[in-house]
């Protein structure tokens, strides 16, 4: 209640430097698409006396042919985000088994960031990957992992500046999602050989034939787009999660600038500063759903023989 | 399927007024649900190096060590189990010892005291009948001494009696009548 007065308050006392701010016709700038959009150019700090962003024009390939599909394989901003997200994962995460693997030498358990990283991988696979994806689940662990690892670095790379967030990018996601579907499916074929017909052709073996039939070609098409909105589900998830909250941040700074007033600039900045101490929580909390979800649906599709 | 629902997606998106303006801004539509084949190429190749290099150096080694620790943890835990029980079992041990030397000290104890209680009285009973028998010796030699005195005494007598009986008798009387005088007189003594 209190808040709201001081913000009517604020509003009034804003109100002549809005309107002189308004007279003076303002510049459309959109501030959001190209942060939340692939580029052919990275944005880096620039020097003094330069402002604040300078633009890397990044080069040029040939597109590939192979067959009829054009590939443009030019490196994006998203891309060069990517590589730097695999080698902060990999420098760190190697680095870290080297410490455990040091430590365990002496037999001793490992500290400080090793342990930590120790920590966070334990979690993740006695937790998240070994309850869900059933008895024998050894073999997803490293599947499971690196994809949490690597969603969350890519998700963090967004949060600093300079930054731009991959895992925002519909490509990403989609490429994720459909190497899990394929994960999905092959250990599915693995875990119930022949029997993987069933998760794909509803065949119920307790009912009369003249009822299977009309069953079987009501809910096989059910069971086969049930295959394909798990991985659909997924990809549209993380992609929107992490557009979503830049859109937010990046809409509540446009806020300062709609508003034209230094008395109200706090208002909005202390609201987006919240928003990204969200963000961090969000960009944990994906890359962990992500890797639940992918587990959960390897786990459905290899006890799914009944 | 996919390709037109993302479509769809994309063109309900485009409709909205905030990004149909932004479009234009950038000079172009915008369309945040088409992906591109070169980023889709470029995210397959960099996560499966990722996939492969962490899975040989990263979580292989890692949860190596964490399964030698819970190993060596778990064997830890089995020795000092081990170590408990032995300790208990000789603890044991030594109390049923410590139990027995107890006993066995008691019985000593008891023992020694049924013995010194029958060497006392064996030794009260032999003093006893020691201290008696040389009570009734000397009791018998008391009276074989008195008898012995008596018989001295009773001769000493007549020979004092006689030897003085004679010295005054001696110019009056004769001697084998007074004697015998004086022996029946002795007697008279003796039977009284």
């Amino acid at each position: 209640m209190r808040f709201a007065a001081l913000l009517t308050a604020l509003v009034l006392a804003a109100a002549p430097v809005r309107i002189a701010a308004q007279d003076a016709a303002p510049k459309k700038v959109d501030i959001i698409t190209p942060h939340i959009t692939d580029a052919h150019a990275l944005d880096l700090p620039a020097g003094l006396g330069h402002g604040l962003v300078q633009e890397i024009e990044l080069p040029h390939w040939a597109p590939l042919h192979i067959g009829s599909l054009e590939l443009d394989m030019s490196p994006t901003k998203h891309v060069v985000m990517l590589l730097l997200a695999a080698t902060l994962v990999i420098v760190a995460l190697t680095s870290a088994a080297r410490g455990v693997a040091k430590r365990a030498a002496t037999g001793r358990p490992p500290t400080g960031f090793s342990g930590a990283m120790e920590a966070m991988v334990l979690y993740i696979r006695n937790e998240v990957i070994l309850p869900n994806v059933g008895h024998h689940g050894e073999a997803f662990v490293p599947f499971g992992l690196t994809l949490f690892f690597f969603i969350l670095t890519c998700n963090l790379l967004g949060l600093i500046p300079y930054g731009s967030t991959a895992t925002g990018n519909i490509a990403v996601t989609a490429t994720l999602a459909i190497v899990t579907f394929l994960v999905i499916e092959i250990a599915g074929m693995k875990a119930l050989g022949a029997g993987y017909i069933n998760t794909i052709i509803f065949w119920p073996h307790d009912m009369p034939l003249v009822m299977r039939i009309p069953m079987s070609i009501i809910l096989s098409p059910v069971e086969l787009i049930g295959k394909f909105t798990k991985p659909f589900a997924l990809a549209i998830r993380l992609f929107a999660n992490m557009t979503a909250g830049h859109i937010v941040v990046l809409a509540l700074i446009g806020l300062i600038f709609s508003f034209g007033s230094y008395v109200l600039a706090p208002l909005p900045l202390a609201m987006a500063v919240a928003i990204m101490f969200l963000e961090l929580m969000v960009a944990f909390l994906q890359a962990f759903i992500f890797t639940l979800l992918a587990s959960v649906f390897i786990g459905l599709v290899r006890e799914s023989h009944h | 399927m996919r390709s037109l629902l993302s479509r769809v997606v994309a063109l309900s998106l485009i409709a909205t007024p905030l990004l149909a303006q932004e479009g234009e801004a950038a000079g172009g539509s915008v369309n945040l649900l088409s992906p591109s084949t070169g980023l889709m190429a470029w995210t397959l190749i960099i996560f499966a190096i990722v996939f492969v290099v962490l899975a040989k150096f990263a979580f292989g080694p890692i949860t190596a060590a964490v399964r030698d620790r819970e190993a060596a943890l778990e064997a830890a835990i089995a020795s000092a189990k081990a170590d408990q029980e032995a300790a208990a079992a000789l603890l044991a041990q030594h109390k049923a010892l410590i139990e027995a030397a107890k006993g066995e000290a008691q019985k000593f104890i008891s023992e020694g005291r049924a013995t010194a209680e029958s060497m006392r009285t064996e030794l009260l009973e032999s003093t006893k009948k020691q201290q008696d028998e040389m009570l009734e010796r000397a009791r018998r030699d008391i009276e074989a001494e008195k008898g012995k005195a008596i018989d001295e005494i009773r001769r000493e007598a007549i020979d004092l009696a006689l030897a003085g009986a004679s010295k005054v008798i001696e110019k009056n009387l004769d001697d084998a009548q007074n004697r015998k005088l004086v022996e029946s007189y002795l007697a008279s003594i003796g039977t009284r």
